[in-house]
């Protein structure tokens, strides 16, 4: 069983501030949600456990089972037994699904073995039947030309079949329909186990409604503010966040706040020449 | 041919890079070495085909091969040296309506001589042919290779090929293709030399209908220096020609993509596009990519594009968040990147022979 600990947890983005002393604990077996509005960090810290290099922490520390998380690579800590369903995942032409993944879980293999390709290809083929996608799912590009939906099967895929001690799915319900959603939360309830600590970070209680959580967790701030158990999501979901706001007297919850985009104009050669750019 | 005269051989030997290949998956092979063929095997499909050497050019095909059209007249220093000291060549013709869906697989070695190599693929009208080149130098030499296709009528030419030269080879290399009406030449070469390189491919589309399409994928390391120029010229009405060039530069090298789509005067409805991908691995490393589009007519679609960085740090992440190390990470991207050429290799020999090489060359 794994435990993962967040203790005082600072992290920041371009010397700007996004978290400001994150606490939290999972254990193996558990299931936590983290619920908040948009912009208070929710995101930045799954990026930040998993070690996106974008940013940097300033204080704190993350232990997997009493190990420095901080200390290790992104490779080492996703061998490590951590794993992180991304929002936006990456394309990558020309490699395809199933060499990426039968790479994946070699790369957690001592040097020089590799995993057995009938294997591989039985749990691949059981693991995209569950998931109901496509049959040539494992000579297409990863995650190339994907609708968002398949994109986050996709995510779920690579958890089945890496199995890690400790999944982060950050919101993995954005971009799925209700039977996609419906899917998606079934195979995730299915790998529940004793030693699988699960955190999902989501907006809507949809996707909790699917997947049970023990504790729930708000943020704000870029803190959490408030724990508890599934009945602040019923209370959530009836009154959105004002009462959380109100009992805290916090007005503004956001850290991170979006600056308009500057506008780029794209074009041919021609039209630069024409508008003399 | 101005010029045809072939030194004696030193001896039969099939060097061992090249005996590697040499597997029960390879079929229909032909090696040449320092002009002459010393080693042919091949399937039935090819009976009808006429491939050999020019010093045994049967009297009344050499007529054939040598006759001026089209490939002798041609303003570039490197051809008219070609066509004036050639030492080595293949000659290969396709009669009418034969359609060979085996690929014939050609092994030119350079051993003993500066190596100036001619080699002519004629399709007659409807026929179809897939042709792999794989060149190979022993010894410290000049290699001036020119290979010239001429695909007639509804004919199919599919051209691949590896070019493996060392350090210490200077490399010159033009292939031509020539096509007629209703026509198609597709083109894909590597490029893993790691010799100076200047390296032109020109698709000339003489009539009506006629396609053309070059794809290149070229990889320079430590001090070498390459220039790879693709040229697809529009000499007909209603013809297609797409040009495509994936590049990575390395070290100290530096690496040129010169594409032009080229439509000449009253070529309506003609279509020529283009697209340059790199990826620069050094700080030291150069890589340009100089698309140019020269049209003179209206009616056409056209387009052109170029993209050129380092990898993608959002792609190193993901591999990386799933537990690759940062070299597996950027080794998969890089194969990734480079599969267009990769896909036309034919056997697993020749598919690791190339993904070792760019694995060298990207240390």
């Amino acid at each position: 069983m794994s435990t993962l600990i967040i203790k005082n947890l600072h992290a920041e983005v371009e010397e700007k501030e996004i978290l400001k002393g994150v606490n939290l604990e999972i254990k193996g077996g558990e299931t936590h949600a983290i619920m908040g509005p948009n912009g208070t960090g929710k995101s930045t810290l799954a990026s930040v456990i998993m070690g996106h290099p974008k940013y940097t922490v300033t204080q704190g520390e993350i232990l997997l089972d009493g190990k420095n998380v901080l200390e290790m690579a992104v490779d080492e800590r996703a061998r490590a037994g951590l794993f992180l369903g991304m929002q936006n995942p990456a394309e990558v032409p020309g490699v395809t699904n199933s060499d990426f993944i039968k790479t994946a879980i070699n790369s957690r293999m001592e040097e020089g073995k590799s995993v057995s390709l009938f294997k591989f290809i039985r749990d691949y083929d059981k693991a995209v039947t569950e998931l109901k996608m496509s049959e040539d799912l494992p000579h297409r590009y990863l995650n190339e030309g994907f609708s968002g939906g398949e994109k986050k099967r996709n995510e779920i895929l690579q958890m089945k079949m890496l199995k890690p001690k400790l999944a982060i799915l950050d919101e993995i319900d954005s971009g799925l329909d209700v039977d996609a959603l419906k899917i998606v939360g079934e195979n995730i309830t299915k790998m529940k186990n004793k030693d699988l600590g699960l955190l999902l970070i989501t907006h809507y209680q949809r996707l909790l409604d699917y997947i049970k959580a023990d504790r729930v967790h708000v943020m704000m701030k870029g803190q959490i503010v408030k724990s508890g158990d599934y009945s602040i999501i019923e209370r959530i979901d009836a009154e959105g966040y004002d009462w959380i706001k109100d009992e805290l007297g916090i007005d503004d919850v956001r850290v991170i706040v979006e600056e308009e985009e500057e506008r780029v104009v794209l074009g041919v050669c021609a039209t630069k020449e024409a508008l003399d750019l | 041919m101005v010029n045809y005269e072939l030194t004696p051989l030193m001896n039969n030997d099939i060097p061992n890079e090249i005996t590697s290949f040499l597997t029960k998956d390879l079929t229909n092979y032909v090696i040449i070495k320092d002009g002459h063929i010393i080693a042919k095997s091949l399937e039935e499909d090819f009976n009808k085909v006429y491939i050999d050497s020019y010093e045994h050019a049967i009297p009344d095909k050499i007529n054939v091969f040598l006759d001026s059209e089209f490939v002798n007249e041609y303003n570039d220093d490197a051809y008219t040296y070609n066509i004036e000291n050639v030492n080595s060549g293949l000659l290969i013709h396709i009669p009418k309506n034969q359609v060979i869906t085996k690929t014939l697989h050609v092994f030119y070695i350079q051993e003993s001589i500066d190596l100036v190599n001619n080699t002519r693929i004629i399709l007659e009208d409807n026929s179809e042919f897939k042709y792999f080149e794989y060149l190979y130098n022993v010894n410290p030499s000049s290699v001036n290779f020119v290979s010239n296709s001429i695909v007639r009528e509804n004919a199919k030419l599919d051209y691949s090929g590896i070019s493996k030269l060392n350090e210490k080879a200077l490399f010159s290399i033009t292939r031509n293709s020539y096509v007629s009406r209703y026509g198609q030449s597709n083109y894909s070469v590597a490029e893993v030399n790691d010799s100076n390189t200047d390296s032109k491919t020109n698709i000339y589309l003489n009539e009506k209908y006629a396609s053309g399409t070059t794809k290149t994928v070229a990889i320079t390391s430590n001090h070498q220096e390459a220039r790879f120029t693709q040229l697809v010229e529009h000499l007909a009405p209603e013809t297609e020609g797409y040009i495509e060039n994936y590049g990575v530069s390395n070290h100290n090298s530096v690496l040129v993509f010169e594409g032009i789509g080229k439509i000449n005067k009253y070529m309506k409805r003609s279509i020529a596009r283009q697209s340059n991908k790199g990826i620069v691995l050094s700080k030291n490393a150069r890589l340009d990519a100089n698309p140019l589009l020269l049209i003179d007519e209206f009616d056409v679609e056209a387009s052109h594009g170029a993209a050129i960085g380092k990898i993608d740090d959002d792609q190193l992440y993901y591999l990386m968040s799933r537990g690759l190390t940062l070299k597996t990470a950027e080794r998969l991207i890089i194969n990734g990147f480079l599969s267009p050429v990769l896909k036309k290799l034919t056997t697993d020999e020749l598919k690791e022979d190339f993904v070792l090489s760019v694995e060298n060359k990207t240390q």
